[in-house]
Parts: C-alpha cells; sequence; structure tokens
C-alpha cells in the first residue's frame, strides 16, 4: 500500500492557480467568472422583465429604461441577454455534467473490466460516431419533436464517446503498471484501485477535455436553437434571440449583433481557458 | 491493402446496419400517428375505414420485424417511401436537392483549401512571426463564432453596407461566395493550425535535412517530401470533420435560403414529415462512412509504410 | 585562376604548421578558420557558444578524423559547413572556405547548388536519409537533376550505374522504398548519392554508428575504395577512435567545443600529448592483450565542460591553475598540435 501511494504522482485536482503564466488564458478565466457571476445575480440586475411584451414600444433604439434597445415583442434585450445566460450556461453545465457522469464509469468499467462489456461499448461508441452530433441532434429533433430537452438528449448521445474513450485509453495503460499491481498485492478492493489509484490519473485529461467542450456544446445549441429545433420562442436564449432579430436584420442588426457577441465571447473564454489548461497540463492528445 | 478495404467494407454494413435500425426504431417511437398526419395534412374528415385502409396500405398493421424487412428491401432498391408533403419519392426529392448541397460544400472545401495551404505553410515557415500569429487568431475565432452569426455578420457587411455580394438566392458564382466563406471559414482555420503543426513536425525529421544536405530545391522539399507527411493528421480530421460540415451546411443553407438537403431536412421536420428526415439522416449517415473509408484508404497513397495490422484501433 | 593562386600562397605563409602534412601538398579543399557556434540572440557570452574557435583543413585525398564525444560539437560544425544550421544557431565567427569560397558568406541559393553536389553528407541515421514515402530512385534522380540538366532517362541510367557501384542489386533498389531496404543498403546508397556528383569533399558524419560491426566494416572499406578512385576529401567523424586510428590519414579531436589536439594519425596514436586523448586511447580495448587489463575511464561526466579556461580541466587530472587560463594551440612536432598548458611538464616525464 506504502509504495503504491509514493508511486502515485499526480494530485487530485491541478491547481488552477498555476495556469496564471498566460495573459490570454487569464483572460478567459476572467471573462467566464464574470458570464458565470451575472448569470447568478442576473436576476436582481435586470431592468425589465425579459418576458413581458410591449408592442407600444416595440423595435424601440437604446435608452435609460432599455440599454440595449426592445425587440420584435417590445421586450428589453439587455434584461433577455442576462437572463438568457441562465439558459445557455444552465443547458451546458447540465449537459456537460451528464455526459461526465456517464462517460467515466463507463470508461473505468471498460478499461478496468475489459472484455464482452469493452467491446459492446466500443462498438456502440463506433457507431454513434458514424452520425455527427448535429446529424443525430436532427434526427431526434424531427423523431421526437423539436425542443431543448431532446437536443439535450443529442448532445450527450453524443459526447461520452470521448469522454469514454480518453478514459479507457489511459485505464489500459495505467492498469498494467507497477502501483497498480502493487495495490493488488497489498490486497486492495477492486472499487478502491479505481478510485485511489485510477480515477485520479484521469481528472486532468478529462477537465481539458471537458472545458473544451463546454465551447462546442454552446455552439451546438444555439445553432440548433436558431434553427427552431432547440429553445423555443418566449425562451430568451441568446441563439433564438438571434432567430427572432432574423426578419430586422436589415433594419436594426443590433438585435442579432448582441446575442451573437455573447455567444462568441462566451465560447472563446472557454475555449482560451480549454488550450491553456491543456499546456498547462501537457495533454497533446485531445 | 486488399485486407483493409475487406475489413473496412465490413465494418461500413455494419454501421449501416445499426443506422437503419436507429433510424427505423426512431420512427416507430415518433409521438403522433403519421397515418394521422397523413390524413390531416388533406384537412379532411377522417373515418375509421379510412386509417384502416392507409394503415393496411402502409403495411403498419404487420409485425414490426415484417415492416423492417420490408423497409430493407424498399431500401437497397433505393425506396425510401414517399414524403407525406410533396407526395414525391423521398429518393428523387433527395437527388433533387442534392447538388445545391454539394455547390455549397465544394464551394467550403475550395475556401478552405486556399485559406488553410498558404497560410499553414507561411506559418509553419515563419513560428512566431505574424503569419502564425494570424492563423492563431483566425483558428481561435473559427473554434468560437457561431456560424450563423458569423455568416449573418457577413451578409450584413457584404450585401447590407458595401454592397457588393448578394445576400440570398442561388445560382451565380457572387451568390456562391458568402455561404461558402461562412462555412469554409472557421474549417479553413482549424486546418491551417493542423497543417502547420505537421509542416512543423516533419521540417525536423531528419529525411527533409538529408534532402537538404543533397542539394534538393527547398520548393521541392516543401511540397514533394515536408507537405505529404503533414497531410496524414489532416487527412484523419478531416474525415471527422465531414460530419460538422454537413452539419454546418444545415445552418448556412437556412440562412442563406439555399433550397439543399439541409433546408428540406429543417422543413420536413417542422411538417413532421418522417420519411424525409430518415431519408436524410440515413443519406448523410452512409456519407459520412464512406468519407472515412476512403481517407483511410488515402493513408497509403500517402504513407506506404502503413501496412496492414498497424492502425487497428481506428 | 589568380584568385586561388593567392589563397595558395596566403595559406602557405599563413599557416605553415598545417603544411608540413606529408605528401599532401596541395590546396586545401576545405580550410576552416576560427568558426564559431553560437546560439542566435545571446549577448555573446561564453557559455552560448557552442563551437570555439576551431581551425582545421582537409586536402583532396585527404581522410580527415574529426573524434570527440557526444555533444564535444562535431555536428554541429558539420552542419556549419553545409550551412544547414538549426535557426536558433549562427557561425558567430570565423571562415569556411571552401575550394576558394567563403561558405559563411554566401547566399542560400549558392549554398543550395553546392550541397549535395560539391559538398556530400553521409549522415549517422540511415533511415533518415531518405524520405520514407518516396521510391528510392525517385529521390536519387530529384537530386540529380536539382544541380544539373539531365533527362530523366539519363538520369536514371546514371543512377542505376551508381548504385550498382555501391554494390547493391541497383534495379530492385530503384524501385523500392527507404523502408524495404536494410541499413547497410541504405548506407551504400546514400554513398551513391554522394558520390553521382563526383563531390571535392564527403563529410561523413558517424557514418557507421548505426549499424552491425561487419557491415560498417564493408561499408568503410567500399568509402576508402571509392576514395581513391574518385580522389575526394573526407571528413569522417566518430566517437569511435578505432576507425579513425584505422583509416583516416590525421586526425582531431574535440572537446566541449573546441579542438584540443591534431595531427597525423600516426603521431597521435604513437604520442598522444592531451591529457584526453591519451585517457580516450587507453579507455580502448586492444585485442593484442589476451585478458584486457582494465580499461582506463575518463573520470566525471562527458559533456561536464568547464565555462571557462580549458574546456576539459574539470575532468583533467593534472589541472591546475595555469588551466583556468583558454590554453593556446602549441606545435609539439610535425605538424602536430595540442591545446594544453601542461605540455612542457608533461614532456618531462
Amino acid at each position: 500500500m506504502k509504495v503504491s501511494h509514493i508511486l502515485q504522482k499526480k494530485p487530485y485536482f491541478p491547481s488552477l492557480v498555476r495556469i496564471n503564466s498566460k495573459p490570454i488564458t487569464m483572460f478567459g478565466l476572467f471573462s467566464l467568472s464574470i458570464f458565470i457571476l451575472i448569470t447568478i445575480i442576473g436576476p436582481f440586475l435586470v431592468p425589465n422583465d425579459p418576458f413581458t411584451a410591449n408592442m407600444a414600444e416595440r423595435l424601440a433604439p437604446p435608452s435609460l429604461t432599455y440599454p440595449f434597445g426592445t425587440d420584435h415583442m417590445g421586450r428589453c434585450i439587455f434584461s433577455r441577454l442576462i437572463i438568457g445566460s441562465q439558459t445557455t450556461l444552465g443547458i451546458t453545465a447540465l449537459v456537460i455534467a451528464t455526459v461526465i457522469l456517464i462517460g467515466i464509469p463507463l470508461g473505468l468499467l471498460s478499461g478496468y473490466v475489459g472484455g464482452r462489456f469493452d467491446s459492446f461499448v466500443m462498438r456502440l461508441a463506433d457507431g454513434l460516431t458514424a452520425l455527427p452530433e448535429f446529424i443525430l441532434a436532427i434526427a431526434i429533433a424531427g423523431f421526437l419533436g423539436p425542443s431543448l430537452t431532446n437536443l439535450m438528449i443529442s448532445v450527450v448521445l453524443v459526447k461520452w464517446i470521448s469522454y469514454t474513450r480518453v478514459v479507457r485509453g489511459i485505464i489500459l495503460l495505467e492498469r498494467e503498471k507497477e502501483y497498480v499491481l502493487a495495490a493488488k498485492v497489498g490486497g486492495c478492493p477492486t472499487w478502491k484501485i479505481i478510485t485511489r489509484h485510477l480515477l485520479p490519473q484521469i481528472i486532468s485529461p478529462v477537465l481539458v477535455l471537458a472545458t473544451l467542450d463546454v465551447g462546442k456544446v454552446i455552439l451546438i445549441i444555439s445553432s440548433l436553437s436558431y434553427l427552431g429545433l432547440g429553445a423555443k420562442p418566449p425562451e430568451p436564449e441568446w441563439g433564438a434571440m438571434l432567430n427572432d432579430g432574423r426578419p430586422y436584420f436589415q433594419t436594426i442588426p443590433e438585435l442579432m449583433f448582441y446575442p451573437g457577441m455573447a455567444i462568441f465571447i462566451l465560447v472563446l473564454s472557454c475555449n482560451l481557458i480549454g488550450e491553456g489548461l491543456r499546456d498547462k497540463l501537457d495533454i497533446k492528445s485531445i | 491493402m486488399l485486407g483493409l478495404v475487406r475489413k473496412r467494407l465490413v465494418q461500413l454494413v455494419i454501421v449501416l446496419f445499426l443506422l437503419s435500425i436507429f433510424t427505423f426504431s426512431l420512427m416507430k417511437l415518433a409521438p403522433g400517428d403519421p397515418v394521422m398526419a397523413i390524413l390531416n395534412a388533406d384537412e379532411m374528415m377522417v373515418t375509421e375505414a379510412d386509417q384502416v385502409k392507409l394503415r393496411s396500405e402502409l403495411g403498419f398493421n404487420q409485425p414490426l420485424y415484417i415492416q423492417y424487412g420490408q423497409w430493407m428491401l424498399g431500401l437497397i432498391k433505393l425506396d425510401l417511401g414517399t414524403s407525406y408533403m410533396s407526395g414525391k419519392p423521398v429518393w428523387n426529392e433527395m437527388m433533387e436537392r442534392l447538388p445545391i448541397t454539394v455547390q455549397l460544400t465544394v464551394g467550403a472545401l475550395l475556401v478552405m483549401v486556399s485559406i488553410s495551404v498558404p497560410l499553414g505553410i507561411l506559418s509553419a515557415r515563419y513560428p512566431g512571426k505574424w503569419p502564425d500569429q494570424i492563423s492563431r487568431i483566425c483558428a481561435l475565432i473559427g473554434a468560437s463564432v457561431p456560424s450563423f452569426w458569423f455568416g449573418l455578420m457577413l451578409i450584413y457587411f457584404f450585401a447590407f453596407k458595401l454592397q457588393i455580394l448578394p445576400s440570398t438566392g442561388m445560382g451565380t458564382f457572387s451568390q456562391t461566395i458568402l455561404p461558402s466563406f461562412a462555412l469554409g471559414f472557421s474549417l479553413a482555420a482549424v486546418y491551417a493550425r493542423l497543417l502547420r503543426a505537421g509542416l512543423l513536425g516533419s521540417f525536423s525529421e531528419d529525411y527533409i535535412q538529408a534532402a537538404r544536405a543533397r542539394g534538393v530545391k527547398e520548393w521541392r522539399i516543401l511540397w514533394f517530401h515536408a507537405f505529404r507527411a503533414a497531410l496524414l493528421p489532416v487527412i484523419t480530421v478531416f474525415g471527422l470533420s465531414m460530419g460538422s460540415l454537413l452539419g454546418g451546411a444545415v445552418v448556412i443553407e437556412i440562412l442563406f435560403s439555399w433550397p439543399g438537403l439541409g433546408s428540406m431536412a429543417v422543413d420536413a421536420i417542422f411538417s413532421r414529415d418522417y420519411p424525409v428526415i430518415q431519408g436524410y439522416v440515413l443519406l448523410t449517415g452512409v456519407f459520412v462512412v464512406v468519407m472515412n473509408l476512403f481517407v483511410d484508404l488515402s493513408y497509403y497513397l500517402l504513407d506506404p509504410r502503413i501496412k496492414q495490422g498497424k492502425e487497428g484501433t481506428a | 585562376m589568380p584568385a586561388v593562386m593567392d589563397l595558395k600562397i596566403q595559406n602557405l605563409t599563413n599557416k605553415d604548421s598545417q603544411q608540413k602534412v606529408s605528401g599532401l601538398q596541395s590546396i586545401p579543399v576545405l580550410e576552416i578558420k576560427d568558426l564559431s557556434i553560437s546560439l542566435r540572440g545571446a549577448n555573446r557570452q561564453e557559455d552560448h557558444t557552442l563551437v570555439k574557435k576551431l581551425n582545421f583543413t582537409i586536402r583532396p585525398g585527404e581522410m580527415l578524423g574529426l573524434a570527440g564525444e557526444s555533444g564535444s560539437g562535431k555536428s554541429l560544425t558539420a552542419s556549419a559547413i553545409l550551412g544547414l544550421l538549426p535557426k536558433s544557431l549562427h557561425v558567430s565567427e570565423g571562415q569556411i572556405e571552401f575550394r576558394g569560397k567563403n561558405l559563411t558568406r554566401l547566399s542560400e541559393k549558392e549554398m543550395r547548388c553546392i550541397r549535395g553536389k560539391e559538398i556530400a553528407y553521409l549522415f549517422q541515421n540511415y533511415q533518415g536519409s531518405f524520405t520514407p514515402f518516396i521510391k528510392i530512385g525517385k529521390q536519387l534522380i530529384e537530386s540529380l537533376r536539382s544541380h544539373e540538366k539531365i533527362r530523366k532517362a539519363d538520369a536514371r541510367k546514371k543512377v542505376l550505374f551508381w548504385l550498382e557501384r555501391v554494390q547493391v542489386p541497383a534495379e530492385r533498389i530503384f524501385s523500392s522504398y527507404p523502408h524495404q531496404l536494410s541499413g547497410g543498403q541504405l548506407q551504400r546508397v546514400s554513398l551513391a548519392a554522394a558520390l553521382m556528383f563526383n563531390p571535392s569533399l564527403i563529410i561523413a558524419d558517424e557514418p557507421t554508428t548505426a549499424l552491425d560491426v561487419l557491415t560498417s566494416k564493408k561499408i568503410l572499406d567500399l568509402l576508402a575504395d571509392l576514395q581513391k578512385e574518385v580522389g575526394c576529401a573526407i571528413l569522417l567523424i566518430s566517437h569511435d577512435l578505432k576507425h579513425l586510428l584505422k583509416r583516416a590519414n590525421s586526425m582531431a579531436v574535440m572537446y566541449g567545443g573546441q579542438i584540443i589536439e591534431k595531427g597525423l594519425t600516426e603521431n597521435i596514436e604513437t604520442n598522444p600529448l592531451h591529457p584526453y586523448t591519451k585517457l580516450l586511447l587507453r579507455a580502448r580495448s586492444v585485442l593484442t592483450q589476451t585478458v584486457p587489463g582494465k580499461l582506463a575511464v575518463i573520470p566525471g561526466e562527458p559533456g561536464l565542460v568547464a565555462k571557462q579556461g580549458c574546456s576539459f580541466t574539470l575532468r583533467c587530472t593534472k589541472s591546475s591553475e595555469k588551466c583556468s587560463m583558454v590554453p593556446e594551440m602549441q606545435l609539439a612536432e610535425d605538424s602536430h598540435c595540442t591545446a594544453c598548458h601542461n605540455l612542457e611538464t608533461e614532456e618531462g616525464n
């Protein structure tokens, strides 16, 4: 047992403080924290009710009451943008969490148990990779009806694969190493080997994978919402807001500029953090 | 070589089988009664007799596996059923719209190649210098910007503000520029980075130094020695990104009002035209799988060292 | 050819120590004067200089052996001659005179015309000598056509001729990929590629280190035979004294980026002057002894190079206070010279 603990070098959680060496990564971290902050305290910030339509004030230019103006229903764009971050970030967090909760255990089991279970999981993954996530989302939206829940299901259905593959790969590599053998010889039960010795090895790659995926998930969800296959109109989701602004594009391009910019900056920050983490933790395979 | 082709073809059949099961069962799982959907489409009073008649016409009163078998038989004869909406065979409908999507994707690929190859080469030749920085920034933007929004901004600037390119419609060359660019830009940035990494990798290989020591001209070294090796990772990712290219094409088709396969699928989703959705999913699935088969085969042309068993994991 | 004549006179007056190489009284093919190679962008500090003030000459038909442990700057010197230093390094000082041209001053285009054609290079890593996905024949034709205007069919004939000269099955090798050949075959093909242009100088950078003993002997024999025929000069780089002592006419021993001893091979073998050379020679296993006595071990880590003064001082058993100064090259006998402060005392012993 002692040997195994000495040999197991990687800490459970890679220190986030150390990534401050790159200013651009810090920018990403900073701007993501602002987004998260807005999501949390957003409801106290909004100047107007994001759902109340006011046809008298429709398509109003920016003013003191409506900092970014109003949309085609006379709703405050600023408020909708702020509340919209809840939808976007909330859905993304939910999707990523689900994906991790499905992907990691499957990968751990697949790699550690192997055999029939492993080949079944891997064939399933192969089959699902043939369908790109966007097409799968269209298939599911098409057959089960266009809704946010179905959209999330289809993203989860595709995204778990890469986590399972990464985790499985690491486990296959690690389980033959001396420290695992030492733990086995020491009479350590399987579940303990997995949680104590193997799990720490996969934290860093999964963390990097997840940060880089956040951006992709946001893009997919907003793209499909833009097509009308995700969030439904009254919901202030950014992609859906872009769709709402479409008819007034030529006259009031701001209607589409703000939500698009919000998506862009949010995804950019996530990508900056993800790349910074990847370089810092030195994970090349992702 | 032949062994691998056989292996890939077997995989192809398995994947297609899974795909067909997947779409078939989704169709059966779909909420709502397709019979009612068809009859309601005509806005008529629906009688019980009408329903029974249609049900047996469509074979819905038979057990599932027979329905699947019949559906598969039809599939082999390229019979994907008829569209609930237009009443035309799905296959014909798709073949009508296919050239439009092909035009868009080919345009996007051209944009991608004509941006990523020079940018990738320049940033590999001068790492850290301005072409490298530009490609870095473009790659970051390309990976972060929503393609539909990028397309909208393109329309806004080039069609409304500068008025040099048409915003919608299709057919002419100038109408193809903006959609192709909107679809190809983010890919171009990604591939410029990939190409740069590949080129930097192959520039550091001994055989490049050896070719230089033999006095081979620098442009020959670039194109005949370094570029080819750098293409391997690029092509691998290319196979994988065919899916996102097709997915992106859906958004761009809607954005620029191109009546391609993507807009067909989205229209079909809203009108619950299941055979059309099914046809679309099957066609794109087959396309992606076949593209990946070609990617695998192209490894052999690029690098004769790859032997049959060497890359079994893919 | 007045320029060359001038050079000859200059050479005769400048480097009298090296003019006494017996039997090789001709214009040097390659003359390296005070060559230093440094890290680019470093502010001229001693420890950023990887090769310091190198001087040596090679004459036509001569084989000069360059010995030294890994990291002593042998291969860097070779890369510098070809103008193929990595971008982070540059020639900070000195000249590389090749047949009257200063190679450090030439443009990249002019260098390319010399590379391969006039100076050929044999790599240690034979697997990296040819691009893996292009057939051998195609690559050889490519290098031929990079230097001379020649029709494809003629180029093919010439390539096949030279492949036969290096004793490989020409037709088969011609249409093979590099990975289908053995190491010996590849090194022979590189030799053919080198000799095709009848170069004035071949730089062989540890050409046989990656090969087995028998194959490497055959390759070196072939190299020597072909050298006699063609009459070119060879710079043979090796960490293996055995090869150098057997084949080279003269030798230079490098340590820590400096030449610490050079001279005719027989002089160095019989009368080594520098402590490092002595240790190197004693560290060889000699087959005449039936039971080899304990081999000498050079103390200290390889690559332990003093930042100031004599680079070997940290590992030298005879190091003294004087050694904190950089030693000058001193002539001992018949072009045999060394850079060591303790030379007189040594000889006194």
